[in-house]
């Protein structure tokens, strides 16, 4: 699915030149679940924008399902991000001023989908997510751990291969956030690919393969032992809002969707 | 895609609304300025056409400035008529009178003519008759007077039968002309009165032969060959000189006319484009500033998939929006203020909608949305995907 083969790149701040990616090689398979982790200013993120088709690599080949993308033109890389791909983001990136039917519908309207196709599966996107009551609400209205899952229906929409997800529970508590990597886990079930950075060793341990970015290059890959999952299954139930457990011991679920209609705000938003 | 642009043009100039009416005044402004102005010229045109038309459209004026020697007879201008293309021909003479009914003298405007010159005019009679050719033949005193005139002499329009005493001479008023309320008629303020063209010769005894005459054309079609025929006829008659006489074709004095008016319609039009094209520059300046506004919300339509044709569109078809619903606004505004014109103005003329400047006006304002929309929303579409998603 993924082929990164000796991929760099170097971005210019001021007169300091930083080298986000050194010649990286990652093979990620259709249908694989994989965690991302590093310090921040690691690389990672710039890995996944090249990943996600948003930026192109300096030099090293990308291939994404088998076509050469470092060879695609820009209007041909947005169909490629509009079809093949689902983006999840940390801070959400909804468009305020629209529903969140609205948002959702909008990866369809960029791929010509006719009107009535488009409000069919948008209401699907929208129940797959728990959100078909709040469907006519805009994006401020709605609590934190709501606002991510309209972005993730946005980002499943299209019926993408792969979703990739930027930190997607950084602006969340952990039980909400729990929810959202138990929808990830639902998609990946579904055969999609996953490709999920974290800085939550918790929550990259229960992805199939964890990938470790230190200073713009792979540091280590592991393959947490296939007991890490039933061991989640054992300790459920226990919350743990400070989300710093390093070890086995924490809480959610990711058995079923994962939708659990009482998940809880994070403080600030629901004083307002 | 154009439709959906549209909708999503409007629910982002509704989310900021008074910026929008405050960008669409410009062209608001641009667009009445562009058709009140051009309809009240147009209408005036109109008018002063009609006026023009009113008084004979297919009528050839003719003077004599040097007849060498050789004055025009009342044959020559028979030998005239004769042309296929000529209807009626009628000699004029002017001269003035003290005409003097009761106690009372006043000065008139004689003119010696005869029965066809109120046909070329297209006169109508209020009472009695035109002059007739026995007149001239008989050298009969008898005169036509205009409205006016009767009214201002006798009191009132209906004079026919009566006498009046001009120069001494003893006149029988054989008919009174209808009241002329064009526009012509009104600047002339003179009272007029009409004898035969016979009656004049012999009172003004020095001076023989026709110095100026009417003519009309079969129909206004065929002016220029009329023009043509009257050339050809005076021309063989003054030795091929060309500028012994002189002949003002109807038809050009009401081209000449409508130049003039298209020439000011075409300068307070420009005038009123300029503000238009002002306009334009508020909306290029409100696009920016929206771009800049909205560069995250690029950066997230980018990554879900949004090409760079999409992005252009759907700032392009914003600035159209606000441009097209400023340019209704404005000719919603333009009619009721016509309306209102009408209203307190209703005597002197009424002002239409000059529908080519409605056109003229929808076309411009959408050029202008294109030519200033285009630089931001260029702007917009060319935004790296990275780096608009990470603006802050």
């Amino acid at each position: 699915m993924i082929e990164l083969n000796d991929v760099s790149k170097t971005y210019r701040i001021g007169d300091e030149e930083v080298k986000a990616l050194n010649h990286v090689d990652l093979t990620v398979e259709a249908g694989a679940f994989v965690g991302v982790t590093g310090p921040s200013g690691s690389g990672k993120s710039t890995l996944m924008h090249i990943i996600g088709c948003l930026d192109t690599a300096d030099s090293g080949a990308y291939r994404l399902d088998g076509q050469p993308i470092e060879h695609y033109s820009e209007n041909e890389l947005a169909a490629i991000r509009n079809r093949k791909i689902g983006f999840i983001f940390q801070s959400f990136n909804l468009i305020a001023r629209m529903t969140l039917e609205e948002n959702v519908e909008l990866p369809l309207i960029y791929q010509g989908v006719p009107s009535h196709l488009r409000k069919m599966r948008v209401e699907a996107a929208l129940e797959q997510v728990g959100l078909a009551d709040r469907r006519k609400h805009t994006p401020n209205s709605i609590s934190g751990g709501q606002q991510q899952r309209a972005a993730i229906a946005r980002a499943v929409v299209t019926e993408p291969a792969l979703i990739l997800a930027d930190e997607p529970t950084g602006n969340l508590d952990s039980k909400t956030g729990e929810n959202i990597i138990a929808l990830f886990h639902s998609f990946n079930a579904a055969g999609k690919t996953i490709v999920l950075i974290t800085h939550d060793d918790r929550i990259a341990r229960e992805t199939g393969r964890v990938i470790r970015i230190m200073d713009g290059a792979i540091d280590r890959i592991a393959r947490p032992d296939t007991g890490t999952q039933t061991q989640v299954a054992e300790t459920a139930g226990q919350s743990d809002p400070t989300n710093a457990a390093p070890n086995g011991d924490h809480s959610g679920a990711a058995t079923g969707n994962g939708i659990d209609a009482g998940e809880k705000q994070p403080g600030k938003r629901s004083k307002r | 895609m154009i439709f959906q642009s549209f909708k999503m043009a409007w629910k982002s100039i509704a989310a900021n609304k008074a910026r929008a009416a405050l960008t669409m005044l410009g062209i608001i402004i641009g667009v009445v300025s562009l058709v009140v102005l051009v309809s009240l010229v147009t209408s005036a045109t109109n008018s002063v056409t009609d006026q023009i038309a009113g008084m004979g459209n297919d009528m050839l004026t003719v003077s004599v400035r040097d007849d060498k020697g050789n004055p025009l007879k009342a044959a020559d201008l028979a030998e005239i008529a004769q042309d296929g293309n000529i209807a009626l021909i009628a000699p004029t003479a002017q001269s003035s009178a003290a005409a003097k009914s009761g106690g009372e003298t006043v000065n008139v405007s004689l003119e010696g003519t005869n029965g066809s010159y109120f046909q070329i005019r297209g006169d109508e009679l209020a009472s009695g008759r035109f002059l007739k050719a026995v007149d001239l033949e008989n050298v009969s005193y008898v005169a036509v007077l205009s409205n006016e005139t009767a009214i201002g002499i006798y009191g009132d329009s209906d004079a026919t039968g009566r006498t009046l005493t001009m120069d001494g001479r003893k006149y029988l008023v054989v008919g009174v002309l209808a009241e002329d309320d064009s526009m012509m008629a009104s600047i002339s303020q003179a009272y007029s009165v009409y004898i035969p063209y016979t009656v004049m010769e012999r009172l003004s005894s020095g001076t023989s032969g026709v110095s100026s005459f009417y003519a009309s054309a079969v129909d206004s079609a065929h002016m220029d060959e009329a023009e043509a025929a009257v050339e050809r006829a005076l021309l063989s008659r003054f030795k091929n000189d060309g500028d012994a006489f002189y002949i003002m074709n109807q038809n050009t004095l009401a081209e000449t006319m409508g130049d003039v008016t298209n020439t000011f319609a075409l300068l307070l039009g420009g005038i009123a484009a300029i503000s238009l094209l002002v306009g334009g520059i508020g909306i290029m300046n409100i696009m920016l500033v929206s771009v800049t506004e909205r560069t995250r919300e690029i950066g997230i339509r980018k990554a879900i998939g949004a090409n760079r044709r999409s992005i252009l569109f759907q700032f392009l078809i914003e600035a159209l929006t606000i441009c097209l619903v400023g340019c209704a606004v404005g000719i919603a505004l333009s009619g009721l203020i016509l309306i209102a014109i009408n209203a307190f103005a209703a005597d002197a003329m009424t002002i239409g909608f000059s529908g080519s400047v409605v056109a003229a006006s929808v076309l411009f304002s959408t050029v202008i949305g294109v030519a200033f929309g285009l630089y931001p929303a260029r702007k917009a579409a060319g935004m790296p995907p990275i780096d608009a998603l990470r603006y802050e």
